[in-house]
């Protein structure tokens, strides 16, 4: 995803800003339609990064509601001197943390370590070329990946998710959470580090571990 | 072995290869990075370390598309929440503009005594006023300064027996 939005051509990605402050004049006016089309267009981003923050939990789209009536009330005072996206996405992170704050939610913590049959779907998940096509099966590799997640610490989980699974680009998560592009990407890499220090550990495997080695040669020897 | 995986990056190398592992690296940089991993085996540790979390984020699905239909949603709930904003600023208002017809009367009234205090105090004459020169033509010696009222009223009434 991140991929696709660095292949927009400059002048496409100009004009596509251009559009968004008209509509974002238009909304400050008072126009209904502009401010719904400016919703239709970052939806998905806002849920994206809602999810990825509070990761499936069932209140995503209450946050997302609560978002969006934020940047209506506070729209006015909305100068246009940055990117409406990165204000929005601004609005969306504080919004979460709040809302964790406020419920004061804790990450879960998995004590044991994973069944025989769950250590087998997760090497399936990583060696796969893609993610299983099996909604069921999916579903299971994905709770299995939470439990692995939830090890991580909130802020650096928060991180990974967002630039791995929501498609936030580094530049992106940068701009929204106020930090220097290379300190992203240094967190990003001590994060998987530290995400694959617990997979190897809940795995009970070491180096040696077919599934664990086999990704690390074809991954780790492109250079 | 299990060791070798725990030895950290050089700190100047890891947005490299972060870079490396994400597909997004210059062409400058990945002869820089190639260069460096020849020689440490700290960092290709890393890499090798951190290589399978790709395949293993990717899957992970992304959050669901909300749908055509949020926006109305959204919207809807835009104008619910306006017009109980309204409802709630209707309910205050008598409230309000009567604290402000308060603020403006007592605001007034503190004015025509103020300036009703001031006109008197210059029109009447039987004010009690002492000049400095005055006050020592009523106490010529200033040895002798009164202590009490007593002393004061004898002392006017002598001044006023000798005149």
């Amino acid at each position: 995803m991140a991929a696709n939005a660095s292949a927009i051509s400059l002048p496409a990605r100009a004009r596509k800003r251009d559009e968004e402050a008209e509509l974002v004049r238009l909304a400050q006016s008072g126009e209904e339609a502009a401010f719904e089309e400016l919703i239709r267009r970052h939806q998905q981003r806002v849920f994206g990064l809602v999810n990825g923050i509070l990761r499936r939990r069932e209140d995503v789209e209450d946050v997302v509601q609560q978002v969006f009536l934020k940047v209506f009330v506070s729209l006015k005072r909305f100068d246009l001197r940055a990117a409406f996206s990165t204000w929005l996405y601004k609005i969306t992170v504080n919004e979460c943390w709040d809302y964790l704050r406020k419920k004061k939610v804790r990450p879960l913590v998995y004590e044991t370590d994973l069944s025989e049959d769950q250590i087998s779907r997760l090497d399936g998940a990583a060696s796969a070329e893609r993610p299983p096509e099996n909604p069921a099966r999916r579903a299971e590799v994905q709770d299995i990946l939470d439990q692995l997640l939830d090890g991580l610490p909130e802020r650096d989980r928060e991180l990974l998710v967002l630039k791995e699974v929501e498609g936030f680009s580094v530049q992106e998560l940068a701009e929204i959470l106020n930090v220097n592009v290379n300190t992203i990407k240094v967190r990003l890499f001590r994060t998987r580090a530290r995400l694959m220090d617990l997979y190897r550990h809940r795995l009970n495997v070491d180096s040696s571990h077919p599934a664990a080695k086999g990704r690390v040669k074809s991954d780790g020897s492109g250079i | 072995m299990e060791a070798e995986f725990n030895k950290p990056a050089c700190l100047q190398f890891e947005a490299l290869l972060e870079d490396h592992l994400t597909g997004e690296l210059s062409n400058a940089d990945a002869a820089k990075l190639a260069d460096h991993l020849e020689s440490c085996v700290a960092c290709t540790s890393a890499l090798e370390n951190v290589a399978p979390s790709v395949d293993l984020l990717r899957a992970l699905s992304p959050a669901a598309d909300p749908g055509p239909g949020f926006s109305r949603i959204m919207m809807a709930r835009i104008r619910q929440e306006l017009s109980k904003l309204n409802e709630q600023k209707s309910i205050w208002q008598p409230f309000v503009s009567l604290a402000w017809r308060f603020a403006a009367t007592a605001t007034l009234a503190l004015a025509v005594l103020v300036t009703f205090d001031a006109v008197r105090h210059n029109n009447n004459p039987d004010m009690a006023y002492v000049r400095p020169s005055e006050s020592r033509e009523l106490f010529p010696d200033p040895a002798r300064i009164p202590a009490n009222r007593d002393e004061v009223l004898m002392m006017v009434a002598e001044t006023n027996h000798g005149k």
